[in-house]
């Protein structure tokens, strides 16, 4: 298995999340791994799910504007 | 009137020179020569504003064309107008190019349209034309080169005016949809320097790293709109290293900033629904994500306990009963047999005993007895086959076939 295992999916964004929940989706639908990687591999993605599940339900974000001089100032 | 009549008879009298009488068919046809020989009247622009726009159905159109003082008949044939560009409307500014000439028929005469250009409006139409010849012949708009949207930008940048209604459009729309920053470059999007102010834009959200930039406005007049025909904004966009996605709102012609944009949309809330996920999609697709995650792994548990039992068979202890049990099953059906054996083998002798106490029978002395004989017992109940072991007045008893007697020995004889 060349998957990530030691990166922290607290750190991870979206689209690294779910790239690799989608990949490790494919390996359980192929089915070639053992039992125990299987599980393994299926903890896994249940905590990428719940990673993106958090990054969706978090609705704060920063609106943002460039002002004169390449300042950027939150937008009003 | 009686002058006129006289000059006339005068003029058909004897002698006098023959007046040139023609006929109004000859007199229009060299009026129309006339002026086919004009160098002033022929293949020559000409100003004015269209009036009286009738489009016939045979594809020819008759219009008037006028300035302040005067107007001309003008027909514009199906032949020359299928090769223009622009489409005439009522109360156009037009250049007209083409030549005077005369309908016969009519005796009117009327300008005879080959081209037409636009004034005022019409510029800007030659140039959008001009330059989005120049840049497609460079390769600007090739499809080859449009470049994929990030699929879930974390930032992304709008090049508009701050106070427009598309920052609004595209603000709400973003909150709406997968979360993500947005960085404003506030930028002209109309008039003078407008050009500029956009191109500054795309700059700074290219210096600042956003994933991905909308460049538009709403929508407006071919004018208002015309900052995203420059070349100026083309090539900003063309550089851009950030893709772009431009939003200018209207949605019947494409600006040349829609030709070279990695993806245009119709307006800016388009914009901001192409460029960001929809959040409830997201959200179910997570769930059918883990849906199949679950299928594929109780298919694999289902595999596993199959291959289980196929290859743990000889181990389990389970397994091993029924191994047992099989030799039971192989024992009892031994042993059955076994049984069976015995059984013949008794009955095998059971036979045998039959058959002999059937020839034991025939050697029973009770049987002898049948026959008459007698069997003689000594008092103690031995028997008594030899006169020799009986004396003279000894008691004896003779067993014969239905009883026995008591008698005694009178004579040896």
């Amino acid at each position: 298995m060349t998957m990530s295992d030691e990166r922290n999916v607290d750190e991870m964004s979206f689209e690294e999340a779910i790239k690799e929940l989608e990949g490790l989706v494919k390996v359980l639908e192929k089915g070639e791994l053992d039992l125990e990687t299987s599980l393994k591999v299926y903890g896994r993605a249940t905590v990428l799910k719940e990673r993106c599940k958090k990054i969706l339900d978090d609705s704060e974000r920063k609106v943002q504007s460039i002002i004169d001089g390449g300042e950027i100032a939150d937008f009003q | 009137m009686a002058l006129i009549l006289e000059r006339l008879t005068m003029n058909f009298g004897d002698g006098g020179e023959r007046p040139n009488i023609i006929t109004v068919t000859k007199l229009n046809t060299i009026a129309k020569d006339l002026l086919a020989t004009s160098k002033d009247l022929n293949e020559v622009w000409v100003s004015g504003e269209v009036s009286n726009l009738t489009k016939h159905s045979s594809g020819h159109y008759y219009f008037t064309l006028k300035d302040d003082i005067s107007e001309v008949r003008c027909t514009l044939f199906k032949f020359a107008r299928s090769k223009l560009s622009i489409e005439l409307n009522e109360n156009m500014k037009v250049l007209v190019f083409g030549s005077m000439s005369v309908y016969v028929a009519k005796g009117n005469y009327q300008f005879n349209v080959l081209d037409v250009k636009a004034q005022g409006l019409g510029d800007l139409y030659l140039a959008y034309e001009a330059l989005k010849k120049k840049l497609e012949g460079e390769g600007l708009f090739d499809t080859a080169r449009k470049r994929p949207l990030p699929r879930f930008p974390k930032r992304i940048g709008v090049v508009t005016s701050p106070t427009g209604a598309a920052i609004r459009d595209i603000l709400n729309v973003t909150a709406r949809r997968f979360p993500a920053d947005v960085l404003i470059a506030p930028a002209l999007v109309q008039g003078e320097g407008a050009a500029e102010s956009i191109v500054q834009g795309i700059a700074s959200l290219n210096q600042a790293r956003v994933d991905v930039i909308i460049v538009g406005r709403g929508g407006g007049s071919l004018e208002d709109l015309w900052a995203f025909n420059e070349e100026m904004v083309a090539r900003a966009i063309y550089a851009s290293k950030v893709p772009v996605v431009s939003a200018v709102g209207h949605e019947v012609d494409f600006t040349i900033s829609d030709l070279v944009a990695d993806l245009r949309a119709p307006t800016p809330s388009a914009a901001a629904e192409l460029v960001l996920p929809d959040r409830v999609e997201e959200r179910r697709n997570l769930v059918h994500l883990l849906a199949r995650a679950q299928k594929g792994l109780s298919a694999t548990l289902g595999r596993m306990r199959q291959r289980l039992m196929r290859t743990d068979r000889t181990l389990s202890p389970k397994t091993f009963l029924v191994d047992i049990q099989q030799h039971e099953v192989r024992l009892d059906e031994l042993s059955g047999l076994l049984d069976i054996f015995v059984k013949k083998k008794v009955d095998l002798d059971a036979h045998r005993l039959d058959a002999l106490r059937a020839s034991l029978v025939g050697l029973d002395p009770m049987r002898v007895l049948d026959r008459g004989y007698c069997v003689i017992q000594s008092v103690g109940g031995g028997i008594l086959n030899s006169v020799t072991k009986v004396n003279q007045g000894d008691e004896v008893r003779i067993v014969m076939r239905d009883g026995a007697l008591k008698a005694q020995v009178t004579r040896k004889e």
